[in-house]
């Protein structure tokens, strides 16, 4: 009787857990599905390629320009991710394993940085961003996230547990500190640093507000923007809202799984 | 020589730490002080702002829409806490009995939090649509269909349930990885002393996750006061203004009717209000546990 319930457990949270990939599924096939399909049929009588060919194409017509939003995206958000796992990882040596005075102050001051919310900063920074006369640029979308407060604490805490043999070695071999953060710090702490770009790149990939605020130039806007007005000006274009919807959700379902080791190590676990 | 090389070391640290700290200065420490003088200015993106004391908060208190969208989060909050803190904790607990297709589960659920707002919001409202799958399943076992997101009642529930369907997998991992880091050792002592199910749950498994619940929580309340894209791309606040949600009141006011000062002082309001919820939380449900 045990070994039963046990059967149908599983087989149950199996279920549960088809329902939750269930929106994915549908909205997959309904962007391969020809338009009078969409809401009559789960399985279509043919697949096609219409809407993407659509988006690809003819929005460019309509002032959308897909394949340019989704490079831009993909420029940002690169961007974005190698300056802070590259300006983290050495800062957080210099906050981790360097003695100076002042230390556990800006360590600190990190933490007192992650209690303010950040919409508290979405206009202050507006205003910042528009003195500089950057509105409408690309640096509007990059500057704001050039370092994070939070990777560095991230990763000065990962680095605090490595021990200091490692380094004194490397010292007595004459090494600099460059070659200490990249040949020792970064591959002793992988996960730290994986988990920190992971989150920063679909942070910014994903981010919609601000962007929203300082882009108005079909041209620059990242794929979230793009999409979002497309579906505002153009709402009734149902298959070609999907295939964008595809579009943008593919690249960090790629990514998710190809790292899900560490985004599973990120909240803190590994599974068995 | 060891003092010179001190010297050296002290130099280096905070010649990087300066550039993290000349970068949050610009980027952080300018706004900051722009948030505070936009509270006490009028202003609307020209000339040089006007002082005007305590105006903004008046107006702001007096601002019906602004409780409307503040009422809205708290209607939010009252959906979401319990389904998303019931439902994790139920994932987590099942989690930890299933003895294969553990990953295949967990990552299903996780997938779901990486989904990215405007496209995950456009999936919804299709998949919510007035004649979407959804209404044509329920049509065709009850005879009716559901209005989710064009009646002013039940607009903001499906708006709970689509972040919850985003984040209870992530809530359950934080969770089930509490659970797993409890000792075994607990549990068989309590069984010596004839516990059940049902106490071993209640006076072991609960009490002892407390600092991992907190923290969903903490999390989930946070999340709330700063939703936008959902709203934004499913309802557009409506209908009647059922969700409209205050970082939408704020991106109007900053934006279509060009008064910054308001919305910045609209900002520090909800993130007090947001602290304050958080912290009456942390007083009522916050235990100290020790594992001895």
């Amino acid at each position: 009787m045990k070994k039963i319930n046990n059967h149908i457990f599983h087989i149950f949270m199996f279920a549960l857990a088809l329902l939750w990939l269930y929106p994915y599924i549908w909205l997959l096939m309904a962007s391969l599905k020809p338009s009078n399909e969409i809401y009559t049929r789960f399985w279509p009588i043919h697949f096609t390629l219409e809407h993407f060919r659509f988006i690809l194409e003819s929005a460019e017509k309509m002032q959308r320009p897909f394949i340019r939003a989704f490079l831009n995206s993909l420029f940002v958000s690169v961007t974005v991710t190698a300056s802070v796992v590259l300006t983290s990882s050495i800062i957080s040596y210099a906050l981790a394993k360097l003695r100076f005075k002042g230390r556990n102050k800006i360590f600190n001051f990190l933490i007192f940085q992650m209690v303010f919310p950040s919409f508290m900063f979405t206009i202050p920074m507006y205003i910042l961003i528009r003195n500089l006369g950057l509105l409408d640029t690309y640096s509007a979308l990059i500057l704001p996230s050039l370092m994070s407060g939070w990777g560095i604490f991230m990763i000065t805490q990962s680095y605090k547990g490595t021990p200091n043999d490692y380094i004194e070695a490397a010292k007595m071999d004459g090494a600099t500190d460059l070659w200490i953060i990249f040949k020792i710090m970064i591959p002793l702490n992988k996960s730290a640093v994986a988990i920190v770009s992971l989150f920063t790149f679909i942070g910014i990939w994903d981010n919609f507000m601000w962007p929203l605020i300082v882009m108005k130039d079909y041209n620059k806007m990242p794929l979230s923007v793009l999409l979002a007005s497309f579906n505002h000006e153009y709402g009734s274009y149902i298959g070609p809202i999907l295939a964008g919807s595809v579009i943008q959700t593919i690249p960090m379902v790629i990514l998710f799984l190809i790292f899900r080791k560490y985004f599973l190590q990120g909240i803190s676990i590994t599974l068995k | 020589m060891v003092t010179k090389m001190r010297k050296r070391e002290a130099r280096k640290g905070l010649l990087i730490s300066s550039t993290y700290l000349i970068y949050a200065a610009i980027f952080w420490g300018y706004p900051f002080v722009w948030l505070v003088i936009l509270a006490f200015s009028r202003w609307r993106y020209v000339g040089r702002p006007q002082f005007a004391g305590f105006r903004n908060f008046l107006r702001i208190i007096y601002d019906p829409i602004f409780w409307k969208s503040f009422f809205n989060v708290l209607n939010f909050l009252v959906y979401y806490i319990p389904i998303v803190l019931i439902f994790s904790l139920l994932f987590a607990l099942a989690l930890s009995k299933l003895k294969y297709g553990k990953t295949f589960v967990a990552l299903s659920f996780l997938v779901a939090n990486i989904s990215s707002g405007v496209a995950y919001s456009i999936m919804f409202s299709k998949l919510f649509a007035e004649n979407g799958p959804l209404n044509q399943i329920i049509y065709k076992l009850f005879n009716t269909t559901i209005p989710w997101f064009t009646s002013p009642q039940l607009a903001m529930f499906s708006i709970s349930l689509i972040v919850v369907w985003k984040f209870i997998g992530y809530y359950g991992l934080i969770l089930y990885s509490g659970i797993i880091s409890i000792p075994k050792s607990i549990y068989e002592a309590a069984e010596l002393d004839g516990a059940n199910k049902y106490v071993k749950f209640f006076k072991i498994t609960l009490p002892l996750l407390n600092p991992s619940i907190i923290m969903v929580l903490v999390f989930a309340i946070s999340l709330s006061f700063g939703i936008f894209t959902e709203p934004y791309m499913i309802t557009g606040g409506g209908p009647m203004r059922s969700t409209l949600m205050p970082m939408m009141v704020m991106y109007t006011s900053a934006f279509q009717k060009l008064d910054p000062t308001y919305s910045a002082t609209m900002s520090i309001f909800i993130a007090f209000f947001s602290f304050g919820i958080i912290w009456i939380t942390r007083k009522l449900f916050e235990r100290e546990v020790e594992i001895v």
